[in-house]
This record gives C-alpha cells, sequence and structure tokens, in this order.
C-alpha cells in the first residue's frame, strides 16, 4: 500500500487533516511536528497521555518506600530515648517526601519511554517518510492508503493548505 | 511494503528542498567550531580543577589538619562553598519548573543554560561532601545499605535529610535536563556527521517528532515540572535544617527555610546572569537572549534582593526581640566581631547594591546587569561563610570560643570548584544547543500561525 505524505506549514491545518484522514476511516496516520502543540495532542491519539499514571504509581511508591525503609530500620536497630516509640514519623516525612519525588520523577522517565514508545525504530534509521525538515520548521502528515484512495487523500491534503504532497518509497 | 505505483497523482509538485529553519541554524552555529579564546577558557578551568584536586590530594595525605579548622568551628570553607553551589544549582529548576508551570514563556531562552548550570553546580556541590569530610572513601556510610554491623542510619539526622534531598535533587535535575534535550539533540542529529551524528542518534532514542512523542513528551515535562516545584523548594529548606535544627546561637530560627530558598533563588538567578551576558555576547545570540529576558531576570534579582534583605532584618529583630541574650549576642559579634567584613561585604552585595534596579534603565544596561550579578555572587558566597562561620566560632560557652580563618588550600579548592563549574560548562556549551531550539520554535510558529501580533 503506498504511503501519501503532506507538508504542512501549521499547526492547525495539520490537526484539521489528520482529524478529517482519520474520519474518514485511514487507520494509519502519523505526524511529525517541529515543537509540541496542544492542537495536535489528539491528532492521532485520543485522551490525555497515558504518562500520568506513571507518575502517579511512582510517587506513591516512593511515599510508601521512605516511610517503610525509616520505619522499619529504626525498628530494625532500636535505640531506646526516653521510652518513646523507636521510629518518629515527624523526620520521615522528609524521606518520605523526597523519594516520593525520586521515585515519581524516575517513573515519569520510565513513562515517557514506555508511553512514547523510546528509544524508536532501529539505530540511526528513521522512518521512510521522515526528513530533516521536521526537524526544521515544516509539519508532515503521512497515511497509508489503498491505491484507489490515492487521490483522495491527496485531494484532501491540498484542501488543507499542504505545501506538496508526495508519495513515500519505501 | 510493495514497490510505490508509478505515481498515481496528478500534479505531484515536488519544490525544492527548503531551506533550513533559521533557528536551527543561529542556535547550532553556537556548537560549531573553536576559537583559540575557547580553548585558552577551556585549558584555564581544567587546569584550575586540576590544581584544586592536586590541592585535594595533598590535603587526603596530610589531613584536615592544612585547612583552617580550629576548635570550635569544625564546618569551613567547604561547607560554605557546597551551600553556594547548592544554591546557584536553584535556578534552572526555578526557571524550567516553576516558570513553566506559570506559563511564563520568556523563561525558554534561558531555561536549557540554567538547567546545564543545575545540572553542574549540583555536581560542583557534591564534591564538597567528600572534601569536607576528609576520608571521603567512607562517605559512603551516609547510604543506608545492609551491613555485617546491623546499623542503620539515623533518619532523624537533618544530615540524613540532605543526603536525599541533594541525590533527589540530583537525579530529576538530570531527568529533566535530559527529556528537555531529546527533541534538541535529533535536530542536531539531523544536521551533523561522522561521530557527532553517532553520539547523537544514540541520545535521540530515535526521537522524530511524532505526535505520540510530543505528546507524551510534554506530559513528561509538566509532571516533571509539578514534581520539581516542590523539590527546589525542599532542597535549600533542608539544607538549611542542617543548620536550623541544631541549637546554635544565629542557626535555630524558623526563618531559616524560607530565607535560605529565597536566598538559593537570589543567587542562581545572579549566576545565570553573570555566565549568559558572554555568553549572548560571544555567540551573537541577541535575537533569542533579548534585552526583555535580562530585564525580567533583574526584576527577580529585585524582588529576591528585598526578600533576603527582610530575612537579615527579621533575623536581627529577633535576637534583639526575643530577649535571648546568647541570640543577641551572636548577632552583635557578626555586625561588630571579627567577621565584620564578612557580614557587611553580605549585606551591601545583597541588599543595597541590587536596588540599582528599581532603576528601570539599569535594568536593561548590560554592563550594570554584569557587575551587579557578580557582587551578588559574592555576597551570597559571604552569606554562608557568615551564617556558618560566625555562628560556629562563638556558641554558648566562653571557654570555647575561637576564631577561624580559612587558609590557602581551601581557598585554592574554593577557586577551583568554579573551574570545575566553568569547564563543565564550556564543554556543554559545545555538546548541546545552549537554547531550547524546540521550544524557541513552537513560539515562532505559533506566532506565524496568529499572525505576528500574539
Amino acid at each position: 500500500m503506498p504511503s501519501l505524505l503532506g507538508i504542512y506549514d501549521l499547526p492547525g491545518d495539520v490537526a484539521a487533516v489528520s482529524r478529517r484522514l482519520r474520519s474518514r476511516g485511514f487507520k494509519d496516520v502519523e505526524v511529525y511536528a517541529p515543537a509540541a502543540f496542544p492542537e495536535l495532542d489528539e491528532a492521532v491519539e485520543d485522551g490525555p497521555s497515558r504518562v500520568r499514571i506513571w507518575t502517579l504509581v511512582g510517587g506513591l511508591t516512593g511515599v510508601v518506600t521512605g516511610f517503610f525503609i525509616t520505619i522499619w530500620m529504626s525498628n530494625d536497630w532500636p535505640v531506646m530515648i526516653g521510652g518513646k516509640p523507636f521510629a518518629s514519623i515527624p523526620p520521615y516525612v522528609v524521606i518520605g517526601f523526597e523519594l516520593a519525588i525520586l521515585f515519581g520523577g524516575l517513573a515519569t522517565l520510565l513513562g515517557l519511554l514506555a508511553v512514547g514508545k523510546l528509544p524508536y525504530g532501529s539505530f540511526g534509521k528513521n522512518d521512510a517518510a521522515y526528513s530533516a525538515r521536521f526537524s526544521a520548521e515544516e509539519f508532515g502528515v503521512v497515511v497509508e492508503c489503498q491505491d484507489r484512495d490515492v487521490r483522495e487523500v491527496d485531494a484532501l491534503m491540498r484542501s488543507h493548505d499542504a505545501k506538496e504532497v508526495t508519495v513515500v518509497e519505501a | 511494503m510493495s514497490p510505490p505505483p508509478a505515481m498515481p497523482i496528478t500534479e505531484t509538485t515536488r519544490l525544492p528542498a527548503p531551506p533550513d529553519s533559521k533557528i536551527n541554524r543561529d542556535i547550532l552555529r553556537v556548537m560549531e567550531g573553536t576559537s583559540p579564546g575557547y580553548w585558552f577558557l577551556v585549558a584555564l578551568a581544567v587546569i584550575g580543577a586540576h590544581v584544586a584536586g592536586g590541592v585535594w590530594a595533598y590535603q587526603v595525605y596530610a589531613g584536615l589538619g592544612i585547612g583552617g579548622y580550629t576548635h570550635p568551628v569544625f564546618w569551613g570553607v567547604y561547607i560554605v562553598t557546597f551551600v553556594f553551589w547548592v544554591g546557584i544549582a536553584h535556578a534552572g529548576t526555578l526557571i524550567s519548573a516553576i516558570l513553566y508551570l506559570f506559563r511564563a514563556k520568556w523563561r525558554n531562552a534561558i531555561n536549557r543554560s540554567a538547567e546545564a548550570m543545575t545540572v553542574f553546580a549540583v555536581l560542583t556541590a557534591a564534591q564538597f561532601l567528600g572534601i569536607h569530610v576528609g576520608r571521603m572513601w567512607k562517605s559512603y556510610f551516609i547510604l543506608p545499605y545492609p551491613n555485617q554491623r546491623g546499623l542503620w542510619v539515623n533518619f532523624k539526622s537533618p544530615l540524613m535529610w540532605d543526603t536525599f534531598a541533594i541525590s533527589t535533587y540530583g537525579t530529576i535535575s538530570i531527568v529533566f535536563f535530559y527529556i528537555g534535550l531529546i527533541p534538541d539533540i535529533a535536530i542536531a542529529r539531523d544536521r551533523s556527521t561522522g561521530i557527532r551524528k553517532l553520539i547523537y542518534t544514540a541520545l535521540a532514542l530515535g526521537w522524530q517528532g511524532t505526535s505520540i512523542q510530543w505528546k507524551s513528551h510534554t506530559r513528561s515535562v509538566l509532571h516533571l515540572s509539578g514534581l520539581a516545584t516542590p523539590l527546589v523548594l525542599s532542597v535549600h529548606s533542608v539544607v538549611s535544617w542542617d543548620f536550623a535544627m541544631s541549637i546554635v546561637p544565629g542557626w535555630h530560627a524558623t526563618i531559616f527555610a524560607p530565607y535560605f530558598v529565597a536566598g538559593a533563588i537570589f543567587s542562581g538567578f545572579a549566576m545565570v546572569l553573570t555566565v549568559m551576558i558572554p555568553v549572548r555576547r560571544i555567540y551573537k545570540l541577541e535575537a533569542y537572549i533579548t534585552d526583555y529576558h535580562f530585564e525580567n531576570m533583574a526584576r527577580f534579582l529585585l524582588l529576591t534582593s528585598m526578600i533576603v534583605g527582610y530575612s537579615y532584618g527579621t533575623e536581627y529583630f529577633i535576637a534583639w526581640y526575643s530577649g535571648v541574650e546568647p541570640e543577641a549576642t551572636a548577632f552583635w559579634y557578626r555586625a561588630f566581631g571579627p567577621y565584620w567584613l564578612s557580614t557587611w561585604i553580605m549585606i551591601v552585595c545583597n541588599c543595597v547594591i541590587p536596588m540599582v534596579f528599581w532603576y528601570p534603565p539599569a535594568r536593561t544596561h548590560i554592563p550594570t546587569l554584569f557587575i551587579v550579578s557578580t557582587f551578588i555572587n559574592i555576597g551570597m558566597w559571604f552569606e554562608r561563610y557568615v551564617i556558618i562561620i560566625t555562628s560556629l566560632s562563638r556558641e554558648y560557652d566562653p571557654a570555647v570560643w575561637g576564631v577561624y580563618t580559612p587558609t590557602l588550600p581551601e581557598l585554592i579548592i574554593l577557586a577551583g570548584s568554579f573551574c570545575f563549574f566553568a569547564m563543565f560548562f564550556l564543554l556543554f556549551l559545545k555538546a548541546f544547543p545552549v537554547i531550547a531550539i524546540a521550544e524557541v520554535k513552537e513560539l515562532a510558529i505559533h506566532e506565524k500561525a496568529h499572525g505576528g501580533a500574539h
């Protein structure tokens, strides 16, 4: 199946064209952008990013770990001071807090890798449609379609101000 | 994939390859080529760091006695410098995380270099913990690891909190720095050759700026900012508790946490200005780091200077108003004792000189900005010197009073820390984009989409 690549200058056009393509039933749509634009967030996938779950789970694991190690270690090596309990919670809040941030941050990094599917592709080899112009200032929309749909997709891409539309050679 | 069909498109208009983005060229240019002046500075920094390393090696051989430690002052220049560098490290995360959450778009001209400074400043600060403890090969004792002695560390000690705070801060700063760099490394990857291309290809993780990649990237940066904002406030609070949790007059104050955080942001911003003014000039980045950015930084300096000044005032006021004699004596001693010069340098550099920024033209006058920010750096080092040394030198019992004077080896290691920091920063200039290119583009394309004016 051929893939068509449309080149755009503005994120609004990219969002519109990818929405149109997906509503026409094209499944394999990909968007390349030089920077982050909120209008492109739902261009290919609906709903918020699942990175948030990673951060939440990481942060909660950190809090639990922080309080667990401090309380457990105090009891494992008990030092009796004035008949008070071995563990004292207020100073351990600092450790629980710091580990929440540490684990949450590292889990966010892992979440970025897992949800963003990084590292992506094979080393040193980009997608056939990708080129250095998308790390300049242009946007690209790639869609895989049947031979019979090529004209329709071409027309649709141009109707949204595509600067150029080409067939991607795999 | 099957071979492509024979061009079924009616009118394929293959335009000539478009010119590369001007933003890319302007910012990547910083990484290209090196002048003799650059190598001179690198050589100076590397030699300086090694001289300090040599002095440190001698200190390991001869013992901490070569420092000016004298009873009762056993926290000297090393701890002062540690606190100083941790403070410097605060600007990066403040600019990256807090200003990100406040959607202050002006941050994107300076956030990358400030984040780099954060990473390098934490690295520099971390050296001083090892240097200060003397037998640095036993530093790992501070980590809670299972051992034959069946001992665990004391989590009720602020020093343990500090270990966790600083190592978390270092780790999160590196993660933040790297995540922000990934799209920019991809830009450099697409425009480099040879070994550089190989390294950037590895570091870019196959980044292509697809919708999913950007979406998870934006989310990650948002979440890291949310985590780093309380972190940056906690780190210097925890550092301040190293002092405030004790009963030493001059240290035992509830104001310490906000006072230290404000001071850290103050000194961090000053360091960003001191470093970025020459960088902007040498690499002709005036189009990206504008006077508007510097003016905003100057406003921040003015604000934090006043917070710091207010804190000084509060310390003195409470020392008098509380009626606690050791406290009042300690502060009298600070201002008029043998350390009077340090105290007055601190007050003049941190509270008096920055007041020039009330005068609007001073906020965009580059020589003024550079000179004032340098004075602030000096003043903030002396602030830590005053807090730590003067408080320790006179505690409650007059029988154990003493005066500490830094020795030459300590001062060489202090100077070496600046070389160490400068070395990393100079190498960073040539290794990674000094301005967050993708973020600058985001604004540029946004303006293009909305017809120039925002």
